[in-house]
């Protein structure tokens, strides 16, 4: 091949490139923008046939969700499990990220078996059983009882992402720090958790996403008082046929905060997902 | 219990990973101990708790209701992991090759992995909606349709597999496109400076780098969707008949709705197997490929 066409297939390949990942940019947008647009739109114009591109938007099916009581129940109840299970998974994983890797554990390999099968096993062979020991020992449909569940899932996950970001500092501190007398507990306190705070806000925030998207642990485990966000979606199902407006509202509502994280946080959520992938 | 505990390490240690070996013994350890005594009866979640042996298990094995639903997970995790991979796969390669910052155009194609299942369940409901629906409306302008989505036996799987798609390519695409940009630049250059195509790069010298990454991530996936629940619990719930009826929405049924828990554990624990064979096949299928190079 002469250099020439050589170089034109090289602007060809280039230019298909764009226009790729142009069309895969709308596709992985226009869902979400027609679901937005529809939850504007009167019921009238929701089911219009053709479908409408241009319409007064209206806030009605929005208002209409403030005042349902259940969805609004919900999404509190999905902020609050939220908040204690990424609580519970970095009081959790941080001293056992930090025992695996700066300090002597036997049957470390077993512990690591252990975090890959409770991290890839299915979720109703942990639910079904755990449904009756949470009705005898009152952790049914409790915040607190969802919390613990979804440990079985974030656990693993935060301890792989912690190890490796524990992995990057050097143990040479750690024999500075020990000479001058320092505890574990101090030296993971004062330098470890301070040095990997980026790290920490990546599982975080990775871990939120989970128990907030989560649906199967919730509706095994909960009833009424705890249910979470995807639940109160959930309700909306039945809707499909008549009122498009609720529906929709209420899937723009369940996902506005995670959209809010991936803006703000997209450089943590990238890290996180690729170090678990190659963690995992 | 302490003192066996305690031999894990020296003391510290031991109260170091002491919360985590609790919290996961209660989440994991012990439903898997005692859903597979449950499995091994005929509970109903009430009075009637009989060890009836292996009766679940040999009934299942011969019940075609359990098959079909076997094949149709299967089917489902196949078809969508094939073209996620290969989508996601090929969308990094192409990112890559683009001269421009691409901070914002990774944040827009990840947007779908921040949703919900359960609400990218709903929002294809609103879409493929067979006639009012914008999915239809789009096609019939390019002569297609219109099909019934969900609505027949016959399309409602493949539009359960289009919705995974959409969902999960994003998680493909940004692993793979982190590998790419961690590539070593020199062995590529030299192939450019001899005079090598693009593709015959990729292909020889790009690839063969990705290839472990790139069954990691098939591990994933492939483990992901075998355990599908939210997105066919959201739209078909199974339906129609049983044309899309996967392991995990059939075992809430068989639980919640029927009462049969040991049934339900039995099928929960053959599906287990499945998945751990299928990701230690894949591993063994890695290792391979490591010792090879």
């Amino acid at each position: 091949m002469s250099a020439r066409v050589e170089r034109l297939n090289d602007r060809l390949s280039r230019i298909w490139a764009y226009v790729f990942t142009g069309t895969m940019v709308l596709f992985s947008l226009f869902p979400v923008y027609w679901v937005l647009a529809t939850s504007l739109k009167t019921k009238r114009d929701g089911l219009a046939n053709p479908p409408l591109w241009l319409f007064d938007p209206t806030s009605t099916n929005f208002l209409k969700l403030w005042t349902h009581d259940t969805f609004k129940y919900t999404f509190l109840n999905s902020v609050i499990v939220t908040i204690i299970g990424v609580a519970l998974s970095l009081a959790i994983a941080i001293p056992t990220a930090y025992a695996i890797v700066r300090m002597k554990v036997r049957g470390r390999n077993l512990v690591g078996i252990w975090l890959i099968l409770a991290y890839m096993l299915p979720e109703f062979l942990f639910v079904l059983p755990m449904f009756s020991l949470y009705q005898w020992t009152g952790l049914y449909d409790t915040h607190v009882g969802l919390a613990l569940m979804y440990q079985v899932h974030v656990l693993p996950l935060s301890i792989w992402l912690l190890s490796s970001f524990f992995r990057e500092i050097n143990p040479a501190i750690d024999e500075a720090a020990r000479i001058e007398g320092a505890s574990n507990l101090q030296i993971l306190t004062k330098i470890y958790i301070p040095c990997t705070f980026p790290g920490m806000v990546a599982t975080a925030i990775l871990n939120a996403i989970w128990i907030w998207n989560e649906l199967a642990i919730a509706l095994g485990l909960t009833f009424s008082k705890a249910q979470t966000v995807t639940l109160g979606v959930t309700s909306f199902r039945g809707y499909a046929a008549l009122d498009w407006g609720a529906m929709t509202a209420a899937s723009i509502i369940a996902i506005v905060p995670m959209l809010l994280f991936a803006v703000i946080a997209q450089k943590h959520i990238v890290k996180g997902l690729t170090l678990g992938a190659v963690k995992g | 219990m302490i003192t066996a505990l305690k031999s894990l390490g020296n003391a510290s240690a031991f109260w170091f990973i002491l919360p985590c070996i609790l919290v996961l013994g209660l989440t994991s350890l012990y439903p898997v101990g005692f859903g597979l005594v449950v499995s091994l009866t005929n509970w109903n979640w009430g009075n009637q708790f009989d060890f009836v042996g292996a009766t679940n298990y040999a009934e299942l094995l011969r019940d075609a209701e359990f098959w079909t639903v076997m094949r149709n997970t299967v089917v489902f995790a196949t078809s969508a992991t094939a073209i996620e991979i290969a989508l996601g796969f090929y969308l990094a390669v192409q990112v890559d090759k683009l001269a421009i910052r691409t901070d914002l155009i990774q944040a827009l194609i990840m947007l779908p992995l921040m949703v919900s299942g359960i609400v990218v369940a709903l929002m294809s409901k609103v879409m493929f909606d067979p006639f009012l629906g914008i999915v239809n409306h789009l096609i019939g302008a390019f002569g297609f349709g219109p099909s019934a989505f969900y609505g027949a036996a016959g399309s409602a799987m493949p539009s359960i597999v289009a919705v995974d798609a959409w969902w999960q390519t994003a998680f493909v695409f940004i692993i793979m496109l982190a590998g790419l940009r961690g590539l070593p630049t020199d062995p590529v250059e030299a192939a450019r400076v001899e005079g090598a195509s693009e593709f015959t790069t990729f292909w020889h010298i790009k690839f063969p780098m990705l290839q472990s990454l790139l069954i990691t991530v098939i591990i994933i996936r492939a483990i992901d969707t075998l355990k599908v629940f939210d997105i066919v619990f959201g739209t078909t719930g199974g339906g129609p008949g049983q044309a899309t009826e996967v392991v995990q929405t059939y075992v809430y049924r068989t639980a919640y709705s029927y009462q049969q828990i040991g049934k339900a554990m039995a099928t929960m624990i053959l599906f287990s197997i499945l998945i751990l064979g299928v990701a230690l096949a894949l591993q063994i299928l890695q290792r391979r490929g490591e010792v090879d190079r």
